[in-house]
């Protein structure tokens, strides 16, 4: 076993991954269950999982504080703030949107004149192709 | 660059999410803290319509999303054909 070029393998490929190359050999007779080799995405966390976790921890932590499930006595103004907060954000999302939108439509790069000369362009072809027998 | 109407009706919008954006920020988040005879309450409306005009709203929202669509898809009914 060349030690110097195992090691700048494992370096390129990740040590879990490189772990289980290694190790297939004894789960070859069902001797070790071999871990899930480790790549960019998992393929058990995928994207979605990973939102719903984000958004049931999320949600578990305002369900704490709103309904005072262990009594954590958090001080009344700061309850009042966090009952409401899905739908702020809810509607500070809308508003962003509606802001980008309308910004986007305010900075609009119309090009007048490419424009015209299009519509020409649509014209003299229409005429030609007309010219040339295609019924419109 | 966009024309006059364009632009009048981008800043429109921009300027009413970032006025929609303050006042319910203020409602919401700063007016808890604020003492209940400040004078600052009197602007704003009672705390549960923090959610109840959102809600009111978005389904405003959803009918005429739905009244769109329903008049869109009656339009493009193509007629039945004769056996």
């Amino acid at each position: 076993m060349n030690d110097i070029a195992d090691i700048r393998h494992a370096s390129s490929i990740g040590l879990t991954s490189y772990l289980c190359a290694k190790l297939s050999w004894l789960s070859k007779d069902g001797l070790i269950p071999v871990p899930v080799v480790h790549r960019e995405i998992s393929n058990i966390m995928t994207k979605l999982l990973e939102w719903v976790f984000g958004v049931s921890v999320l949600g578990a932590a305002w369900a704490f504080v709103t309904f005072d499930i262990l009594k954590m006595s958090i001080p009344r103004p700061y309850r009042e703030v966090a009952w409401p907060m899905p739908l702020y954000l809810l509607v500070s999302f809308g508003c962003y949107s509606l802001a980008t939108v309308g910004y986007r439509v305010a900075t609009f790069n119309d090009c007048d004149d490419a424009a015209k000369e299009l519509q020409a362009q649509i014209i003299e072809a229409r005429e030609d192709l007309r010219k040339k027998g295609l019924k419109f | 660059m966009a024309t006059v109407t364009d632009k009048a009706v981008g800043a429109s919008l921009v300027g009413f999410s970032l006025l929609l954006f303050t006042y319910y920020s203020i409602w919401v988040i700063v007016l808890p803290f604020v003492d209940a005879d400040h004078v600052l309450h009197q602007y704003f409306l009672p705390r549960e319509y923090t959610v109840i005009l959102p809600g009111v709203a978005a389904l405003v929202v959803l009918l005429c999303i739905g009244a769109f669509v329903g008049a869109v898809m009656l339009k493009n009914r193509k007629p039945k054909k004769v056996d």
